[in-house]
């Protein structure tokens, strides 16, 4: 009978212990990383105003979004081809990646001959063959393009070659044994299998198409935001150069949040509930 | 029991080759399986068993001797077997119905033909209400509960298990081999089960073949002589556990004959 409460006793004392611990936390999650990106803001703009940097060197936050507002309608101008040529490259660089790793995980010798080569191209750094694509292709938006599906290709190669291979071998062999053919192992097992190797690909992938629009715009171009940064700091014009930025991270996040719903969507039909 | 044999197996022999030399898996199996037995597999792991059942299966090809089906050489896959692996292997994405019907879309027959049995096998194996469900919300047991109805929907005359309750607790183990037993008394099968478990062998088959270790053979053909349907108290019958002593000194002498040559 004592045990009984000593039991109890100690069930509401670790009770009173632990829930604190687990007020709250989904709340936090949210509020602590805009919590530090404001105060980052406020400490800026009030180190910029106190200080009296030129807005050459410094512009203030408040300044950029200004600008944002006040010229918004040149910075969506420079934005759309941007986010259109990111995009393009993406989806050519996915589409032609996934065929690619497919041909690698069905042919041994095309394995065997471009793996190595593959990953030997993912180590060297990419960006400085960008003028060769200028030149290869001119200043129209096939060189940017090409460079774009040229550094983001090689993560979706890489990650769609191992999700293919990572189908549970069972499930390939109870395939096997009802007389399946390849086709249908690839339809019906290895490919939903990859799928999430495939989008944690192409979310590498996405970020990096980006990056190469912009250093081909940065190289030659009319128009893009990678052509108006350049544009504007070679004027001095720091504000429009950091709300060229603001607008490419709006930009980035609008094509990264697509990738992320496409793998929600395809989540809810082929996806494995983590934990 | 002048019934023709159902699976044949005749000197029957599997080497790998690998790096370090030729590895003998299995060194001259021999034996026949009637149609509607059930006949168990026995031996400690990495003894070539499912080596054995992969080749019945088509799934691989014998380096020696031959396996026949009906009087016919097995030369690759053929739908007329059932497979339950020691994992469920169920497909994460589809529910419980659409799992038990993959054979039939792999088949490409006509789904329709089969809704109606794949109910009916969920209901027998006693999961009823849990047809749309996925395979995480559901317990190791439960899962190799719609394996075994996967293996039945099309249907097969044959059932290839590999160590299918091996990765159970003990409870649920006992539970799914009464499932199991009244599943076969509905669906007649003939059954190749691969198990290291002695008693699980007894309860379940009509003959139990000892296997040594590698290069294996069998070292002992016995039969089960229990009248069906069994009960689980079988298995506190003097006779069960004769049975099992018998097969247990078979497996240590095996074992101590392997140990010798090395």
């Amino acid at each position: 009978m004592s045990q009984t409460v000593n039991s109890n006793q100690l069930a509401r004392q670790t009770g009173e212990v632990t829930a604190p611990k687990f007020r709250n936390t989904s709340g936090r999650a949210l509020a602590l990383p805009l919590l530090v990106a404001a105060s980052v803001l406020l400490l800026w703009e009030i180190g910029v105003r106190m200080s009296g940097i030129p807005a050459v060197i410094l512009p203030s936050p408040w300044a950029i979004l200004e600008l944002v507002v006040d010229k918004h309608d040149i910075l969506l101008r420079h934005a759309i081809p941007t986010t259109l040529e990111s995009a393009g490259g993406f989806l050519l660089a996915s589409g032609v990646g996934i065929l690619i790793a497919i041909l690698l995980t069905y042919s041994e010798i095309a394995r065997q001959a471009l793996f190595p080569n593959l990953v030997f191209f993912q180590l060297i750094p990419k960006i400085a063959l960008a003028p060769l694509f200028i030149m290869w292709l001119g200043i129209g938006s096939q060189s940017r393009l090409a460079f774009s599906v040229f550094i983001s290709i090689f993560p979706i190669i890489i990650a769609t070659t191992a999700g293919l291979s990572a189908a549970d071998p069972n499930a390939v062999r109870l395939c096997r044994s009802l007389t399946a053919s390849e086709w249908q192992i690839f339809t019906n097992v290895r490919f939903p299998s990859a799928l999430p190797y495939i989008f944690s690909g192409m979310k590498i992938g996405i970020t990096l198409s980006i990056i190469g629009v912009i250093i081909g715009e940065f190289i030659t171009s009319q128009r893009g935001l990678g052509y108006l940064i350049i544009f504007a700091t070679s004027r001095a014009d720091t504000v429009v150069a950091m709300a060229a930025i603001v607008v490419l991270c709006a930009s980035g996040l609008l094509l990264y949040g697509a990738v992320a719903l496409a793998e929600k969507l395809t989540d809810r039909r082929y996806g494995v509930p983590r934990g | 029991m002048s019934e023709p044999a159902f699976i044949r197996l005749d000197q029957v022999g599997k080497t790998y080759r690998t790096r370090t030399g030729p590895v003998h898996a299995v060194a001259r199996a021999s034996f026949d399986v009637r149609q509607g037995e059930f006949v168990s597999l026995l031996g400690p792991s990495g003894c070539g068993k499912s080596t054995l059942l992969m080749m019945v299966a088509g799934l691989e090809q014998p380096s020696a001797g031959t396996l026949g089906f009906k009087g016919q050489a097995i030369e690759g896959p053929r739908s007329d077997n059932g497979i339950i692996f020691q994992d469920a292997t169920l497909l994460p994405w589809k529910s419980v119905i659409d799992n038990v019907l993959f054979p039939i879309d792999i088949l490409k027959r006509p789904r329709a033909d089969y809704e109606a049995r794949a109910l009916e096998l969920i209901a027998r194996v006693g999961l009823r209400g849990f047809e749309k469900k996925k395979p995480h919300e559901l317990s190791g047991g439960m899962r190799q509960r719609v394996a075994i109805c996967r293996a039945l929907i099309h249907d097969p005359p044959v059932l290839l298990m590999d160590e299918p309750f091996s990765a159970l607790d003990a409870i649920t183990r006992d539970q799914m081999n009464i499932v199991l037993a009244e599943m076969l008394e509905t669906y007649n099968k003939t059954v190749l089960f691969v198990t290291h478990s002695i008693r699980e062998a007894v309860y379940l088959s009509d003959r139990v073949l000892v296997m040594s270790g590698r290069p294996s053979t069998i070292t002992l053909d016995l039969a089960i002589d229990f009248p069906r349907p069994r009960s689980p108290s079988i298995e506190d019958a003097p006779r069960f556990r004769e049975l099992v002593r018998v097969l247990r000194e078979s497996i240590e002498q095996a074992h101590e004959a392997t140990a010798a040559q090395h």
